[in-house]
C-alpha cells in the first residue's frame, strides 16, 4: 500500500513537468494548428540557459525560469515571424516539416557548441528529501511542481485577463473575423508562437533540475507533450494539466508494473485507446 | 403507394426541436417546393432525406426502403443526390473530374469505365453549362458556375429523385432565369425535384406543389399560389400584424366586390 | 456536338488528370531501366547508394498513396518497414528461410493484415489525430517487438544472406518497379479518383456514394505491402537487423520529405524525391561529415519554404517565376 501511495506521489510529482510541456505545445498546436516537433529542442536551449547560468555564475535553477522563458520566448516569436509564418497556412504536413528540419538544426547545432557530453546541475539541496507519513518526497520535484503550478495559473491569468490573450483566444475560434476586427495575425501568431517556445524553456529549467542535459535530452517529452495533449484536450490550460498529471501517474505505475522498457508502449496504447473513443481528449474542447 | 414518403419527422439537437412531426408525400415527376422562413428546419429536412442526418422520431420512405437504415454512401445508390448550400467541390480537381467521379460511383457507377465515367461527365457539362471550363479548376469557378458544378455532380449519380438547397441564392436575375431553366430541362428528363428556395419568384414559376415549415412543423401544403396566400403561411413569414391586415384588406375587397353587385345601375 | 467532344476528353484522359507531370512519369521509367545497369558495374558504393535510392522511393511512394493521394498523413509507416523486416529476421531464425520472395510475400502479408485491422478503427480519426495515432503505433511496436524474444527481443538478429550474385538489389529494384506501377495504375483508375475525392471532401465523396472508409483501409494496405517489402529486402541484404535500425527515424521522416520535395500526390513525385534528397544527403555526408545533419536540418527547412508543393509544381504552376512566387502567398499570414 505504502508503495501505491509512493508511485503515485512520484507520478503527480513528475506530471508537473510534463503539464508545463504539453500547455506550450497544446497551445501552438490548438491556436495555429501547427505541430512543433523542435519543441524538445527549445526545451533542451532552456536547460542550457539554466546550466549556463548555474555553472558560470552560480544562478539557482529556479531564478532562471523566467530568464529562460523570456529569451526562449523571443527565440521563438522570430522563429514565427521570419520562417514559420511563410508557410503557416499550409497543409499540417508543411508546417511539420518545416518545424521537423528545424530541430535538425538546433539539435545539432547544440551538438557543436555544448558536445555531446553529459552535463548536470547539482544545487546544495538536489538530494534532500522529506517524508509524508511512509512515502518519500525529494524537494527538488515538490519546488518543481510549485513552479509548475504557478507558470500554468500566470498562463491561465494572461490568457484570460489580458487584452493580447482574449485576442488569441478569440484568434483560434475564427481567424477570418479575428483579422476583420484588427487583429494583427502574423504578430499574434508570433506571440503565441513565443508563449508556447518560452513555455518549453521553462520546463526545460525544470527538467534540469532532475535530468542530465544532453542535446537531445528533448525528444522524449515531444512524444510525452502529444500524448497528454490527446488525454487532455487542445487549448486548454486546465486539459494540459490534469492530462500531465494523469500521464505522470501512468507513467509511474506502468514503469513500476510492466517494466521500464515498455513504459512508452502503455502511454502509447492509453493513447490509441483515448483516440479511438474520444478524440477530442479527457477534457478537451471541440477539435482545432 | 407514394413515391417518396415523409413519415412523422421528428429531428432534435440537444435541447433544439428542428422538426417536430413533419409528413407529406412526394409525386413522381413533381418538383416540391420547401419553403418556409429562417431557422423553420428546411435544410435539415433536406439532410434528413439525403441521409446525411438520421432522424430522431419518423422515418423517410423511398424505393421500399427507410432512408436512414441506408449508409451515407449507398443513398444515390437508391437514386436520391443532393446539392449542399455551401458548395463542398473537389477543389484541386478540374470540373471534369469532379463530375466524373459522380459518375464512377454514382447509380450507374458500377457499369461505367474511367473513360466512360468521363464522357458521361462531359455530356452533364453541356447539359448544366460548364462545358466551356471543364479544365479549370474547381476552385477557380464563379459562384454561378459553382452551383452548376453542384447540380452536375448530383446529376452524374443519375437520380431519380434531386434535392436542391438554395441553388439560387446569391445569382442575379439573368443567372436566376437560367437556373429556372435548367431546373425544367432536368425535371422534363424525368427527375422528381425537391428544392429549397427563398426566391418566391422561382417557387411560383418552377413548382407544381410546396410544402411551409416554421419552426420546424408543417403548417401548409398544396399549390404554390393557394399556399403563399393562405394567412398561416402570411403570418409565419411576415408577423401575425401583417396577416391580420391582409385579412382586413380581403374582407374589403370583398364588401366592395360585393357592394358593386348590388347598387343598381352600376356598371357590369 | 457530343462526337468532338468526346475525342477531347478521351485526349485528357489516360495522362495528367491526377497521375501528375507526365514527363516525370516517363522520365522516372527511363531512370529505372538505367538503374538496372548498376549491379554490373562492380561497384560495391554504388550499388549500396543506388539500393538505398530504391529502397526510399519505395518507401516514399507507400506513404504518397495514403499520405499524398487520400490525404491520410501518415507518421508511422516505418512501422510496416519494421515489421517487414522483423519478418523476414524472424524466417531466418526459427524456420530457416532466407528465400527472398518468401520473405517478401510473408512480410507483404503480415503488414496488409496489420494494416487491415488498425485500418478500420485509426482511420476514422481525422487530420493530425489520424498521424498521432500511426505515430503511436509504430512507436508501441517497436518498444513490443524489442521486449518479445521470439521476435528478435531488440538486439541484433543476423540473417543468412542469398549468395546470388546482387539479389537484394534487383529484388528492391523489382519492389520499387512494381510500387511506381501500382501507384500509376491507381492514379488513373476509379480507385485513384475516389482516394483524392476523400482527400479534397470526404463527406462530399461519401454523398457521391464513395465508401471512403473501405477504400482509406485499401489504400493503407497497400501503402503497407510497399513498405514491409523494402522491409524485409533491407534486412537481408543488410544481414542483420535489430529494432532501432529497423525502426530508425530516418526511415519514417524521409520518405515523407521525398514525397513532398518531390511532389505529393503524383506518381513521379517520390522517386523524383527520392533521388535529389539521397544526392543531397550523400554530398553533405561526404563533405561535412560533423555537421552533415545541420546541413540536413538547413535543407529541410529551404525546401519546405521555397517548395512546399515540390519539385514537379515548379513544372505545373503557370505564369513563370511570378506566377510560382505569388503561389507561395497563399501559404503566408
Amino acid at each position: 500500500m505504502d508503495l501505491f501511495f509512493q508511485i503515485l506521489v512520484n507520478g503527480i510529482l513528475a506530471g508537473g513537468i510534463f503539464a508545463v510541456v504539453a500547455l506550450g505545445f497544446s497551445l501552438v498546436w490548438g491556436i495555429m494548428n501547427i505541430i512543433n516537433l523542435a519543441h524538445g529542442s527549445f526545451l533542451m536551449l532552456g536547460a542550457y540557459v539554466a546550466y549556463a547560468l548555474f555553472a558560470n555564475y552560480h544562478v539557482d535553477p529556479f531564478l532562471s525560469i523566467p530568464v529562460a522563458f523570456i529569451v526562449m520566448f523571443v527565440f521563438g516569436y522570430l522563429v514565427q515571424k521570419y520562417i514559420i509564418n511563410f508557410v503557416v497556412r499550409a497543409p499540417i504536413l508543411t508546417t511539420f516539416l518545416l518545424t521537423f528540419g528545424l530541430s535538425l538544426l538546433l539539435i545539432n547545432a547544440a551538438l557543436l557548441v555544448f558536445h555531446g557530453d553529459i552535463k548536470g546541475i547539482a544545487t546544495s539541496y538536489s538530494g534532500a528529501n522529506f517524508s509524508l507519513g511512509a512515502v518519500v518526497v525529494p524537494w527538488v520535484k515538490l519546488w518543481t511542481l510549485v513552479a509548475a503550478l504557478v507558470i500554468t495559473a500566470l498562463m491561465q491569468l494572461f490568457l484570460t485577463g489580458t487584452k493580447t490573450g482574449r485576442a488569441i483566444r478569440a484568434t483560434s475560434m475564427d481567424i477570418g473575423a479575428a483579422q476583420l476586427s484588427g487583429v494583427r495575425v502574423a504578430h499574434l501568431y508570433a506571440i503565441v508562437f513565443g508563449l508556447g517556445s518560452g513555455l518549453a524553456g521553462a520546463a526545460g529549467v525544470l527538467v534540469s533540475l532532475s535530468y542530465s542535459l544532453q542535446p537531445s535530452m528533448g525528444e522524449p517529452f515531444l512524444i510525452k507533450a502529444f500524448v497528454v495533449c490527446v488525454l487532455g484536450g487542445l487549448g486548454s490550460v486546465q486539459g494540459a494539466l490534469v492530462g500531465g498529471v494523469l500521464y505522470g501517474i501512468l507513467e509511474a505505475f506502468g514503469s513500476q508494473y510492466i517494466g521500464t522498457g515498455l513504459q512508452d508502449a502503455v502511454a502509447l496504447v492509453v493513447l490509441l485507446i483515448v483516440l479511438i473513443v474520444r478524440p477530442t481528449g479527457i477534457m478537451g474542447k471541440a477539435t482545432a | 403507394m407514394s413515391f417518396l414518403q415523409v413519415e412523422g419527422v421528428g429531428m432534435r439537437f440537444g435541447g433544439l426541436q428542428a422538426l417536430d412531426n413533419v409528413t407529406f408525400d412526394v409525386e413522381k415527376g413533381a418538383v416540391l417546393g420547401l419553403i418556409g422562413p429562417n431557422g423553420s428546419g428546411k435544410t435539415t429536412m433536406m439532410n434528413v432525406i439525403s441521409g446525411v442526418y438520421k432522424p430522431s422520431a419518423g422515418r423517410v420512405r423511398f424505393a421500399d426502403k427507410t432512408i436512414a437504415d441506408v449508409p451515407t454512401h449507398n443513398v444515390c445508390k437508391l437514386g436520391i443526390a443532393r446539392t449542399f448550400q455551401i458548395v463542398k467541390p473537389f477543389a484541386s480537381l478540374t470540373v471534369r473530374e469532379n463530375v466524373a467521379v459522380g459518375a464512377m460511383y454514382g447509380r450507374e457507377g458500377g457499369k461505367r469505365s474511367t473513360k466512360g465515367s468521363f464522357e458521361r461527365s462531359q455530356e452533364l457539362l453541356e447539359i448544366v453549362g460548364l462545358a466551356r471550363v471543364g479544365d479549370k479548376a474547381a476552385s477557380d469557378l464563379t459562384i454561378p458556375d459553382r452551383k452548376r458544378l453542384e447540380v452536375a455532380k448530383a446529376l452524374a449519380l443519375d437520380p431519380d429523385v434531386l434535392l436542391l438547397d438554395e441553388v439560387m441564392a446569391g445569382l442575379n436575375a439573368t443567372e436566376v432565369d437560367e437556373a429556372i431553366d435548367l431546373i425544367r430541362t432536368v425535371n422534363g428528363r424525368g427527375v422528381t425535384l425537391i428544392i429549397v428556395e427563398h426566391l418566391m419568384k422561382a417557387i411560383m414559376s418552377v413548382c407544381t406543389s410546396v410544402v411551409v415549415l416554421a419552426e420546424g412543423r408543417k403548417i401548409a401544403e398544396g399549390l404554390p399560389h393557394v399556399v403563399v396566400q393562405s394567412p398561416e403561411v402570411i403570418k409565419a413569414y411576415l408577423g401575425s400584424r401583417f396577416a391580420e391586415r391582409q385579412a382586413q384588406l380581403e374582407e374589403i375587397k370583398r364588401e366592395a366586390d360585393l357592394a358593386r353587385q348590388v347598387e343598381p345601375g352600376a356598371h357590369a | 456536338m457530343a462526337s468532338t467532344s468526346t475525342v477531347k476528353v478521351l485526349q485528357k484522359v489516360g495522362m495528367g488528370g491526377i497521375t501528375g507531370n507526365r514527363y516525370a512519369i516517363y522520365v522516372s521509367c527511363a531512370v529505372l531501366a538505367v538503374l538496372l545497369v548498376v549491379p554490373s558495374l562492380h561497384n560495391g558504393y554504388i550499388e549500396n547508394l543506388m539500393r538505398g535510392v530504391l529502397m526510399f522511393a519505395t518507401l516514399s511512394l507507400g506513404w504518397n498513396l495514403i499520405g499524398g493521394y487520400t490525404g491520410y498523413v501518415s507518421f508511422g509507416n516505418v512501422v510496416f518497414f519494421g515489421v517487414g523486416a522483423t519478418t523476414s529476421a524472424v524466417l531466418w531464425q526459427h524456420f530457416q528461410q532466407q528465400n527472398i520472395l518468401l520473405a517478401i510475400v510473408v512480410a507483404a502479408f503480415v503488414a496488409a493484415l496489420m494494416a487491415l485491422v488498425l485500418g478500420f478503427p485509426i482511420l476514422r480519426l481525422k487530420g493530425h489525430y489520424f498521424g498521432i495515432a500511426t505515430l503511436g503505433i509504430a512507436l508501441a511496436t517497436q518498444e513490443i517487438i524489442a521486449n518479445i524474444d521470439w521476435l528478435g527481443g531488440g538486439s541484433v538478429t543476423s540473417i543468412r544472406q542469398v549468395d546470388f550474385f546482387s539479389s537484394y538489389y534487383y529484388a528492391m529494384w523489382a519492389i520499387c518497379a512494381l510500387s511506381l506501377g501500382a501507384t500509376w495504375f491507381i492514379a488513373r483508375s476509379k480507385f485513384g479518383y475516389a482516394l483524392v475525392a476523400i482527400r479534397e471532401n470526404e463527406e462530399a465523396a461519401a454523398i457521391l456514394g464513395v465508401d471512403a472508409t473501405k477504400y482509406k483501409v485499401f489504400a493503407w494496405m497497400i501503402s503497407a505491402m510497399m513498405a514491409a517489402a523494402a522491409g524485409a529486402v533491407f534486412a537481408g541484404a543488410n544481414g542483420s537487423i535489430d529494432s532501432p535500425t529497423a525502426f530508425a527515424v530516418d526511415n519514417n521522416v524521409f520518405p515523407i520529405v521525398m514525397a513532398i520535395l518531390g511532389g505529393v500526390g503524383t506518381v513521379a513525385g517520390p522517386l523524383v524525391g527520392a533521388f535529389v534528397l539521397t544526392a543531397i544527403n550523400e554530398t553533405l555526408w561526404s563533405r561535412f561529415p560533423e555537421i552533415h545533419t545541420l546541413f540536413f536540418g538547413a535543407v529541410i527547412v529551404i525546401v519546405v519554404l521555397f517548395l512546399p508543393r515540390g519539385i514537379l509544381w515548379l513544372f505545373a504552376v503557370r505564369g513563370g517565376f511570378r506566377g510560382f512566387v505569388n503561389s507561395l502567398k497563399a501559404y503566408r499570414v
